[in-house]
């Protein structure tokens, strides 16, 4: 029924925008936990406000979106139910934005870039955000064109901004009327663990380090397996030269 | 503390670093808490003890984490590691950790330890998931988006962010668990079975902490024991509680000037004899017993101070040389026993009398009373007579018919009345309106 199928559409439609919006969230908010550490530099502030400006985009979208569909009268209430199970991550993922935006200026201000007797908080974290970035914005490689003073102009920015989700806020909560305690959440508790396939099973060895110590030797055993594997496949390698050379020669 | 940690960043003047060494990586940033001490005495010319006392701070705010064992929250003055904290995770008061945030972090390290969560972990995640199951659907979403977005680091600096969140999180949700108070309160055993819950639920506290907060806990617990029958909101007052059904026969039973008091009144003055002097029933109560025993001058005594300490500052003078001629006065005619080193100090302070000069007599009266005629009282008959005697009040009964009940009118804001009164210039004779008006709903 052609009916059914636009409304299936529309679902699709918004689960990967939310998806998406889910995943720039992600990824500002870690952007924002580097600011102020060694890992701050230019490039950090041109990601964070790269990957702000499109979560503002894929917000705006989402919300135009998820607006049309619960104004509309005629859909049924399975449907209803889950475009409102839909509003509260949305929502959810806009409190999460805004309190990160929010403290990006806070931090933003603190720890200015050129100030020379300001320094960064020495936190151990030496390597550069670049991936986490590119992982935001969808690309391969980031580009990165601003000039120096991008720290305090974008404040200026970042403060209108902050400005205008909080008008989009509000203005939600007068339109849209969805309780959002009265929604069920799909996921019971433990669903995490799953669909952990690409999450799980490579990050386990590093992260006990933190914690206890006998579980070291499960990190170190890990990379002796990766030096293990890089002498194998150089040792196939000469062997298939040696072959090679043979073959030629005789 | 934000600034000491930012100057203790200066490449110069600030903290020596050192390298932290895990087997195969090597995470920079790292400082040994004798180098942090040192540097505390040095940059701000200070005792060994108060820095450490700083240091100590540093680390229960969450500005420094300690690196081999992160749940011992404290500096040692050694060779344990430590690093600082990244801004995002300074405590403050502008962002509180929220409930949602606390979630994504568990469902990431129940990720990560494919679901071997520590137990106080578990019951968090479980209490969590019950209260903002609405939002539940989100926390998955955004704990393995999270965990995808982290996978793009290095491995040093995953590891670090590791450790930096698990840091922030034993700060703002410590593994202690809450001291359910209400459900021991509830409980009629005795203090000893107390004493054990309230241990077992302290153990990452030091010592000391732990005596006086033990000693803290039980002391509440026995007052909330006591006191509990005497609570309108926990056990209802008799015979109605006024505001619910505008009946004010309540305050009228337990007012001043009542011939004869509530049962639950006269119990009252048995708990500590703050109670009974705070109460004029009470205080008349005691007097006609002093009276009896011929040490009425006490309490009479007591009263006079009272009234100096918290009377006008003009008449202070008068008042100090009247009680000097009735109490203190060699030969007066109702002269205190008061030890002759407070007598003589007190004779001092009255040639320059000023509002605390008689309280050391006062006080010394005071504990004399307390000690000597006060248990006295309690066991006299005129007590227990009272006691006997008191009347417990009958809850009324709820009128069957719902149309008798009396309408309740909200009495005019008081506000209103006096910004009206102020408006008309008319200040007394619309107070008096408003009075009226309460009292003709009554």
């Amino acid at each position: 029924m052609p009916v059914d199928w636009g409304a299936d559409m529309g679902k699709d439609e918004c689960k990967t925008m939310l998806d998406a919006l889910n995943k720039v969230t992600a990824c500002y908010r870690h952007l924002v936990s580097a600011l102020g550490s060694t890992s701050d530099s230019q490039n950090l502030r041109e990601e964070l406000k790269k990957t702000r400006k499109k979560a503002q985009e894929l917000a705006v979208a989402n919300r135009t979106k998820l607006t049309a569909l619960l104004k509309d009268k005629s859909i049924s209430n399975d449907d209803r139910a889950e475009y409102e199970r839909l509003w509260v991550l949305f929502t959810s993922s806009m409190e999460i934005l805004e309190v990160d935006m929010k403290r990006s200026l806070e931090i933003g201000q603190s720890f200015p870039l050129k100030v020379p007797t300001r320094h960064f908080i020495q936190t151990g974290m030496t390597g550069s955000t670049t991936t986490v970035a590119a992982r935001a914005m969808s690309v391969q490689n980031m580009k990165y064109e601003a000039d120096a003073s991008i720290d305090t102009a974008d404040l200026k920015d970042l403060e209108t901004e902050i400005a205008q989700v909080d008008q989009m806020m509000e203005e939600m909560e007068m339109k849209v009327q969805v309780a959002p305690w009265a929604v069920e959440a799909k996921q019971e508790a433990g669903a995490e663990l799953k669909s952990t396939v690409s999450v799980g099973n490579s990050s386990v060895g590093v992260i006990s380090v933190c914690e206890e110590e006998p579980k070291e030797g499960g990190e170190g055993e890990a990379g002796l397996m990766k030096v293990f594997a890089g002498i194998i496949f150089t040792a196939v390698l000469l062997i298939a030269g040696i072959l090679g050379y043979l073959v030629i020669n005789l | 503390m934000e600034r000491v940690i930012v100057s203790m960043q200066d490449p110069d003047m600030g903290m020596k670093m050192r390298n932290q060494r895990l087997l195969i990586t090597v995470i920079p940033h790292a400082m040994t808490g004798r180098d942090i001490v040192d540097w505390l005495i040095q940059k701000y010319t200070i005792t060994e003890e108060e820095a450490l006392h700083i240091g100590n701070f540093l680390v229960k705010y969450g500005y420094i984490y300690p690196l081999k064992e992160p749940r011992n929250l404290c500096l040692k003055q050694d060779e344990t590691p430590y690093r600082f904290q990244t801004p995002y995770y300074w405590t403050s008061t502008r962002w509180p950790a929220s409930e949602l945030d606390y979630a994504i972090y568990l469902a990431k390290k129940n990720i990560r330890k494919q679901g071997e969560l520590i137990e106080y972990e578990k019951e968090c995640y479980n209490a969590l998931h019950k209260r903002i199951n609405h939002t539940w659907d989100f926390v998955v979403m955004q704990a393995r988006e999270q965990l995808r977005a982290s996978k793009q680091r290095r491995k040093a600096d995953r590891i670090v962010l590791e450790c930096q969140e698990q840091a922030y999180w034993l700060i703002n949700r410590p593994p202690v668990r809450q001291i359910r108070l209400y459900r021991l309160v509830q409980s009629d055993r005795r203090a000893t079975v107390v004493q054990s819950d309230v241990m077992l639920y302290m153990w990452c506290l030091p010592l000391k902490n732990k005596l006086c907060m033990f000693v803290w806990v039980c002391s509440f617990v026995k007052y909330c024991e006591q006191y509990q029958d005497h609570d309108p909101i926990m056990q209802g007052c008799l015979p109605s509680n006024p505001w619910i059904t505008d009946d004010i026969m309540y305050w009228n039973m337990n007012s001043e000037t009542v011939t004869m008091p509530t049962k639950l009144r006269v119990e009252r003055w048995s708990f500590s004899f703050m109670e009974l002097l705070n109460d004029p029933l009470g205080r008349k109560e005691l007097l006609t017993y002093l009276e009896k025993e011929f040490s009425a001058e006490n309490l009479c005594f007591w009263q006079a101070c009272e009234e100096v300490r918290h009377g006008e500052a003009s008449k202070i003078a008068a008042k100090v040389d009247e009680v000097y001629k009735q109490f203190l006065a060699p030969g007066a005619s109702r002269w205190v026993n008061i030890d002759s080193k407070t007598m003589e100090k007190t004779l001092e302070g009255i040639k320059h009398p000023h509002r605390f000069v008689l309280d050391d007599a006062q006080m010394h009266i005071y504990f004399l009373m307390k000690k000597d005629s006060y248990p006295r009282y309690l066991k006299s008959e005129l007590y227990k007579n009272l006691l006997a005697k008191a009347i417990v009040p009958q809850e009324t009964k709820k009128s069957v018919f719902p149309f008798m009940r009396r309408q309740r009118h909200s009495s005019p804001s008081p506000a209103l009345v006096t910004q009206t009164a102020e408006d008309n210039g008319k200040a007394k004779p619309s107070a008096a309106k408003a009075n009226a008006g309460t009292a003709s709903q009554i």
